[in-house]
């Protein structure tokens, strides 16, 4: 196991390299893509330059042959270009999918305790911005690198080839355009941060009036509020002034440097076309045509570095995201050892279990209790006593720090928690339920259920009447935030767990938000479907688990008292207080 | 406050007109470079400006000479190279004061729009903000009003400058040849078209693509959510198998999106290439007429740079006008919001009162209530709360408790009948001392990020540390917060995450009590505590006996010892009495207390 995990973990290039080797195909004819269409883009001045020169000279056809290249080239050139841009895109899209994929099924898989740790909000942002990020700076980059690199190549051979003078010229000054647009950027881009954080405290702040607006309002806290609000938007005012401003310097200095580039190596050329018989000894011939290319090729050769710096945002964004996501990737898998299989669960035993969600702080302590089959047992006590963290350990989402637990005599490691989970049902609480139509929410635990064995379920877990009144009744689509009320969602959970008739249920508080006519009618179900079955309760309500085998009180993370309603009752102890205190 | 958009272009309106103007005067100097350039070039190989066959380039050449030191041709060349230096200095200058302008009052206009939405937010009724919709009043705050910025800041730097740039390189390719004016004049409409083409068949796919990516969101959060459920059912495989599925449209979607947008680079490079070769194609017989031919060339190399100048100011336009047409898009939806009047206002000549103990505080007369105009969920509510009792109210969930609720607290109007708070009708009591006298506790349990004690000065600015600690007590929270070490100064994550549900419900119970209010209501504000903190707490709190207590729930355990108690059902009054009385008269009191408590 250990071994897995270790290749598991991978660095952030590894991964990167993991995930693109598969397009090694389409990377390398994007590659030769991108360096024919460059070679016609930057053959054109040349081929135009010659032209000029051509003309000059009054030498017709070979006027003629230069223009024709050069519009064969420009056409190919069109097409070139457009399969380079689709092969990159395609390439960045499909990797895209692959990660995304890959974290949706490390979701499930990592082991809870990570999974616990981990904001929810923070694994979405994974999924949908870090992944969006990652996208465009994956397409941004090789493209404007891939294109980049090829023009910077080309291109000063082409300046070369034309005048050498003048290239050594152009190559010396272009830095400075780079310089200033860097300069520029990197300044912009630490206000733009801090803008955007400003920018996301005031919509933070806002959501929180939103959402608390009532007590704002009956506070009468309004003016404050808005007191509050207006000095957070000055700072995002004076922060808005200094990124826009600063971001509105880029074009014009680029311009402003550029301009005097062009300038430069204009009059240079032109200063250099009369001594052009003197300078063919040193072999830097100039003509009007050669200007003309030459001016084209100043403004080709500066684009690809402001174009490469301003992916640079995007890179570093996508790098960042990228990170975030192969640390996730890096966490560890649920480990699931166990090999045996179990056909029903006959006999549950908690031997000496010790556990604790965080190492300083004690929860379950030495805990011993045996559930047999056919038992309806009932856990109560005081919220954080850990009653639902034996539920935890019992569905394997945590293991022990110490002890056993023991399924049928065989421990906890040596089962598979397939095959462990198979044999329960469980209700949570928290009630899930996925946008999807009722009639395959109910049926999430037996996928292949027909819509008869739906009906009669939801009829047990008294979710029919309303299901019934709704516009497309069992087809009607719904989702975790609208339409139903939390009663209804713990009614459709109890639903799928009639549906499923599994060997044992576990109901957490399964019932809490069913008004109480209801909630003795799901009951009563519950006891008839689990005659003979094991079924452990949680329940807050004491009258819902008084006809218990067993019930179990629970008080920081051990039992104080275990037996029927009677005993406990008679005892006057814990149980007997909580209960009546049901009546004062 | 603002009432609309135009108001705050209004307050800036002189950087926004001035702005502009600056543009253009860098705009003249970037249109005059080629020209100077040319005018070099002719000097060059002309040697005098009077043998320039041009008219424009030979009076620039003449300028230059004016200036010149020598007459030397190196001279002329440096010269026109100073002047061209010395005007992009000048215009650098100009242009920065402009972008500052923009900057500055577009952040201005974005400023003061955010601080109006966000008063405006506050000032709404309940039932107004429920009708834009949460999401939308956020997406108001942050994205539109961004958008106006955006769309005003372009509109500054570009709605001059831009289109300025474009008919003045068309007009000098006319006059230093008209068969390049007229090739130039043709390429305008294609390059939009590029531009527009495919902008406008990727919005309608963007905007597929953009619910997709919802529904990506939306299936890894619900993952998320019900990561126990799916493991239990060891549907993982399952999951994964339809969230690849789901990428998969995604990815495909995408692909075919951007293959149109793929299309505007190529088209672009394809269009300036063969509009050049065509240019040049066109003079040829000219090219070819040797007293022409040094003319044409340094002609065709201005040219060149005017054609890059149109095609970058061209594409800036159309991506400048989808960003403004966004802009008012988004002021439109800001003013809809701005404009609306708040329905619950403080009355006009608002009045206050005292009512003593025992007396009548407040009173329903026939209220009904609805939240369409369609149906009433409130049907005819008569009853009273006198003050210093404690009033219970019992129902199921949607019977109408908590809009009771929202009634007294004027977070809505009655649609029917009259609320009287210490004999005076709600409506002209003054909103601000009726929402001090009462202390709200809602079932949400609302903390706000800062600290304990911040959260608690929201209810009583000036309360000291003591007061703070004694209501604590009051609540029962004390025993945990003395456990911090911070103590009150403890700090509360936004929404209160960092406690536990019954925490913030006593937290929350602590807070109202602070200011002692003269009413305390609990609308469902128990249901996280056990049963004895929750029956402590109601004990401490029966012992004010000059505050007014109503107590909403659906435990009969949490109201039975009200003195007076109100028993909702489908948002009717189906009883009303004491614990005793109503255990004899009211059918539906009798059953929930028999199936809650069951003690027969």
């Amino acid at each position: 196991m250990r071994h897995r995990l270790k290749r598991n973990s991978m660095s952030t290039k590894e991964r990167l390299i993991h995930y693109l080797k598969p397009m090694r195909k389409s990377l390398i004819f994007a590659f030769i893509f991108a360096l024919l269409f460059v070679t016609s883009q930057l053959a054109q001045p040349f081929l135009l330059g010659k032209s000029l020169d051509a003309s000059k000279e009054n030498a017709e056809n070979i006027f003629n042959i230069y223009l024709i290249i050069a519009l064969v080239l420009a056409v190919l050139g069109t097409v070139f270009d457009y399969l380079f841009e689709v092969i990159v895109m395609n390439v960045s899209q499909r990797v895209i999918k692959n990660v995304r994929d890959d974290i949706y099924s490390k979701i499930n898989s990592i082991c809870i305790s990570d999974f616990d740790k981990k904001a929810h909000g923070d694994m979405v942002q994974l999924e949908i911005r870090d992944m969006e990020n990652f996208a465009s700076g994956l397409f941004a980059v090789f493209k404007t690198l891939i294109q980049g690199i090829f023009t910077i190549t080309i291109t000063i051979v082409m300046m070369l080839m034309v005048n050498w003078i003048l290239a050594l010229g152009v190559i010396i000054l272009t830095p400075l355009s780079i310089l200033m647009s860097r300069f520029v950027s990197k300044f912009s881009h630490k206000h733009f941060k801090k803008q955007s954080e400003l920018q996301a405290n005031i919509s933070s702040i806002s959501l929180e009036t939103l959402n608390n607006i009532d007590v704002i309002q009956s506070l009468n806290h309004e003016d404050k509020s808005i007191d509050l609000f207006k000095v957070k938007n000055n700072e995002l005012h004076k922060e808005g002034i200094v990124s826009q401003f600063s971001a509105s310097w880029v074009n014009p200095s680029t311009r402003l440097v550029n301009n005097t580039i062009y300038v430069i190596i204009g009059i240079a050329g032109i200063i250099m076309i009369p001594y052009s018989v003197e300078l063919a000894l040193v072999l830097a011939v100039m003509s009007v045509g050669k200007l003309s290319s030459f001016l084209s090729y100043t403004t080709q050769y500066s684009k690809p570095f402001n174009e490469v710096s301003g992916v640079a945002n995007e890179y570093e964004n996508a790098k960042a995201s990228f990170k975030r996501v192969n640390d996730f990737m890096n966490l560890d898998f649920d480990i699931n050892e166990g090999k045996e299989e179990i056909e029903n669960i006959n006999k549950i035993e908690f031997s000496h279990t010790y556990f604790s969600y965080s190492e300083n702080q004690k929860l379950i302590e030495d805990f011993n209790l045996v559930i047999n089959k056919g038992e309806k047992v009932a856990i109560v006590g005081p919220t954080g006593a850990g009653k639902t963290t034996m539920i935890n350990l019992l569905m394997r989402f945590y293991d022990p720090k110490d002890g056993d637990i023991k399924i049928n005599n065989i421990s906890y490691r040596d089962i598979s928690k397939e095959s462990l989970r198979k044999n329960i049902g469980m209700v949570l609480q928290d009630t899930w339920i996925f946008s999807g139509t009722i009639f395959d929410n109910v049926r999430y635990l037996k996928q292949d259920a027909s819509l008869e064995g739906v009906k009669e379920a939801c009829r047990k877990a008294h979710a029919d009447i309303f299901i019934e009144t709704l516009p497309n009744s069992y087809n009607t689509y719904i989702n975790a935030k609208n339409g139903l009320s939390e009663g209804q969602k713990q009614m459709i959970a109890i639903a799928r767990v009639m549906l499923l008739n599994p060997n044992m249920v576990i109901l957490d508080e399964a019932t809490s938000n069913i008004d109480t006519r209801s909630e003795k009618l799901i009951t009563d179900a519950f006891d008839n479907m689990m005659k003979e079955k094991t079924s452990i309760v949680i329940a807050h309500r004491l009258s819902t688990i008084e006809q218990a085998d067993t019930i179990i009180v629970m008080k920081d993370g051990g039992i104080v008292e275990t037996g029927n309603h009677k005993d406990l009752m008679k005892k006057q102890g814990f149980y007997y207080t909580l209960y009546s205190s049901q009546y004062k | 406050m603002i009432r609309k958009v135009s108001d705050s272009i209004k307050h800036n309106i002189l950087s926004i007109a001035l702005g502009p103007l600056l543009k253009i005067i860098e705009a003249i100097f970037d249109l005059l470079i080629p020209l100077i350039m040319k005018a070099v070039l002719d000097l060059s190989q002309f040697n005098t400006p009077n043998n320039i066959p041009n008219v424009v380039s030979k009076n620039i050449a003449t300028f230059i000479r004016a200036f010149n030191f020598g007459d030397s041709f190196l001279a002329d060349a440096l010269t026109g190279g100073g002047i061209i230096l010395v005007m992009g200095v000048v215009g650098y200058a100009i242009t920065m004061v402009a972008q500052y302008l923009a900057a500055r009052s577009s952040v201005n206009v974005g400023t003061e729009i955010r601080n109006s939405l966000y008063t405006k937010m506050l000032t709404l009724s309940k039932k107004e903000r429920n009708s834009i919709g949460n999401s939308k009043i956020l997406t108001l705050i942050n994205s539109d009003t961004y958008q106006v910025q955006q769309g005003l800041l372009l509109f500054v730097r570009l709605i001059v400058r831009a289109p300025f740039i474009l008919t003045g390189s068309l007009i000098i390719s006319f006059i230093l040849d008209w068969r390049i004016g007229f090739a130039f004049l043709a390429i305008v409409p294609l390059i939009i078209l590029v531009n527009v083409l495919a902008l406008r068949k990727s919005s309608k796919g963007y905007i597929e693509i953009q619910k997709d990516l919802d529904s990506l969101s939306n299936s890894a959060s619900e993952t998320i959510e019900g990561a126990r459920v799916i493991r239990a059912s060891n549907n993982q495989e399952f999951e994964n198998n339809k969230f690849s599925s789901k990428t998969t449209d995604y990815q495909d979607k995408s692909i075919a999106v951007n293959k149109i947008n793929a299309l505007i680079n190529p088209l672009t490079f394809a269009i300036t290439s063969i509009v050049l070769i065509v240019i040049v194609f066109l003079l040829k017989e000219s090219l070819f007429n040797s007293g022409d031919n040094l003319l044409m060339a340094s002609t065709i190399i201005a040219e060149m740079s005017y054609l890059a100048q149109i095609f970058f100011v061209t594409i800036q336009i159309t991506q400048a006008v989808i960003d403004i047409v966004k802009g008012t898009v988004s002021a439109k939806r800001i003013n809809e919001v701005l404009m609306i009047t708040p329905q619950i206002t403080n009355s006009d000549s608002p009045k206050t009162g005292e009512t003593n103990i025992g007396e009548e505080l407040i009173k329903f007369d026939h209220v009904s209530f609805s939240f369409d105009e369609k149906k009433m969920f409130l049907n005819d509510l008569n009853f009273q709360i006198r003050k210093g009792e404690t009033f219970g109210i019992i129902g199921g969930t949607g019977s109408g408790k908590s809009t009771i609720i929202n009634l007294i607290e004027r977070f809505y109007d009655v649609s029917d009948g009259a609320i009287f708070y210490k004999g005076i009708p709600l409506k002209e009591y003054d909103l601000k001392s009726l929402r001090n006298d009462i202390g709200l506790v809602n079932q949400k349990s609302s903390l706000f990020k800062g600290t304990i004690k911040s959260n608690y000065l929201m209810a009583k600015p000036d309360a000291s540390d003591e007061e703070i600690i004694k209501s604590l007590k009051e609540a029962e929270a004390y025993e945990f917060v003395n456990k911090y070490e911070d103590k009150i100064n403890h700090e509360v994550n936004e929404g209160g995450t960092n406690f536990s549900g019954g925490q913030k419900q006593r937290l929350c119970i602590g807070r109202a009590l602070l200011k002692h209010p003269e009413i305390l209501i609990l609308d469902d504000s128990t249901s996280a505590l056990d049963l004895l903190t929750d029956k402590k707490i109601r004990e401490t709190v029966k012992g004010f006996k000059d505050m007014t207590k109503v107590i909403v729930s659906q435990r009969v355990a949490t109201i039975q010892n009200a003195d007076y108690i109100l028993v909702l059902e489908g948002g009717q009054v189906v009883g009303q009495g004491k614990h005793k009385d109503l255990m004899k008269d009211c059918p539906i009191y009798r059953e929930t207390y028999e199936t809650q408590i069951k003690k027969k």
